[in-house]
């Protein structure tokens, strides 16, 4: 009961099926499997590692400065996007032609500047650092669920068995919709 | 020569950025339901991506990729700031009611990677005339979205009301916003793949004539 509770409580709090945020993206993900894990992965790092990011900027920014945020959020992710292209060229330099892709994809993302910005707009004065690292990690993971349950229909909405005006992506906007709308049942 | 100058116009119909590319879909999806709302992000995405770009394009191209990127997105969440005081100014209450996809449209993939991959590649003036194009796009589709959504379900144009027999709620909510989307992506790629083939159907009823 307690796993379908949290299921539940992610497929709602879900930043793609009930906010939209990095519809395109997801698109991407869910094509092969390679990329689903590749860009997922990348989507939840920047997810995380932000959070933490938008906490010291909310924290440390004074409120008569607040129209600044959005430039203190995209220069956090902007050193995080550096950090990591340093930390994959020097981890593994073969793999890191194949890995930075997704790093370029997933950095100025809708899904992470998204969570960024509906953290700090949930966040209370008295929120804590766990409260928007646990943000973070759940909009990676909702990203996560999402491109799963696009990838079960991906082939299907992509063959010659729909008409050729609505195969992909209106075909794909169209199954979000729907799975969208059973989860604005849930909430 | 024909063939470039549609290039250059087809931001509009042609190349779509949101039908053709499904950029910028968000906010059309979550905030499109009202004329209103359209209006004052049709405002916001011109103005921020215009001045955006438009600054961008004198960052030199000799810097790496990733610093390119990081100082796209700087500018553009400079260009934010001015515009959102001025949208407090002009759209009372816009802000408030688009909420977090206001700052989300200073990171737009128009601004932050299209803009590299194609438009910085043009003469300054074919970039800004293409630029233009692709924003009308973006404010067509979403004035279009934001008119037929707020009729069918509110059953009001700009607030006034009109009659409606039966509203359709839904199409205010995310998913409505999401079918909507869809619908009309299907029908702009139908109605595209019958102008193109009209197009080639004409242009071989030449090539035979000419022969």
């Amino acid at each position: 009961m307690f796993l379908v509770n949290e299921l539940i409580a992610l497929l709602a709090a879900n930043l793609i099926l009930t906010q939209a945020l990095g519809t395109s993206t997801i698109f991407i993900a869910a094509g092969s499997r390679k990329n689903l894990v590749g860009t997922a992965f990348m989507i939840t790092v920047f997810t995380f590692t932000g959070s933490v990011c938008a906490y010291f900027a909310d924290k440390l920014l004074p409120e008569k400065y607040s129209d600044f945020k959005l430039l203190i959020y995209v220069i956090s992710i902007g050193i995080l996007y550096v950090i990591l292209l340093s930390a994959f060229y020097f981890i593994s330099r073969n793999n890191f032609e194949n890995s930075r892709k997704y790093i370029h994809l997933s950095v100025f993302n809708c899904a992470v500047m998204g969570t960024l910005l509906t953290v700090s707009g949930k966040a209370s004065e008295n929120s804590s650092i766990t409260e928007y690292m646990s943000a973070g990690l759940e909009a990676g993971i909702g990203f996560i669920v999402a491109a799963l349950i696009l990838t079960a229909a991906y082939r299907k909405l992509n063959s010659s068995k729909v008409p050729a005006a609505f195969r992909g992506f209106p075909a794909m906007i169209i199954y979000l919709g729907i799975i969208s709308m059973a989860v604005y049942s849930l909430i | 020569m024909n063939k470039e100058r549609s290039s250059v116009f087809s931001g509009i119909i042609g190349n779509n950025i949101v039908l053709s590319s499904l950029m910028v879909v968000s906010p059309v999806i979550i905030c499109g339901d009202t004329l209103k709302n359209a209006a004052a992000l049709v405002y916001a995405f011109s103005a921020i991506t215009f001045l955006s770009v438009l600054i961008s394009s004198f960052v030199p191209k000799k810097l790496s990729y990733t610093v390119k990127v990081i100082i796209y997105a700087i500018i553009s969440s400079l260009v934010y700031i001015p515009v959102k005081w001025a949208a407090q100014e002009f759209f009372p209450g816009a802000v408030e009611r688009i909420g977090i996809y206001f700052p989300l449209l200073a990171v737009n993939s128009l601004i932050i990677f299209r803009s590299e991959a194609e438009l910085y590649k043009l003469p300054k003036n074919r970039m800004i005339i293409k630029l233009i194009f692709y924003i009308l796009g973006f404010d067509a589709v979403m004035l279009t979205t934001g008119f037929i959504r707020e009729l069918f379900a509110y059953g009001t144009i700009n607030g006034r009301i009109v009659d409606v027999s039966t509203p359709v709620i839904g199409l205010a909510q995310p998913f409505g916003g999401f079918i909507f989307l869809g619908l009309f992506c299907g029908l702009y790629r139908w109605i595209r793949s019958i102008v193109i083939s009209k197009k080639e159907e004409i242009r071989g009823d030449a090539d035979v004539s000419g022969k």
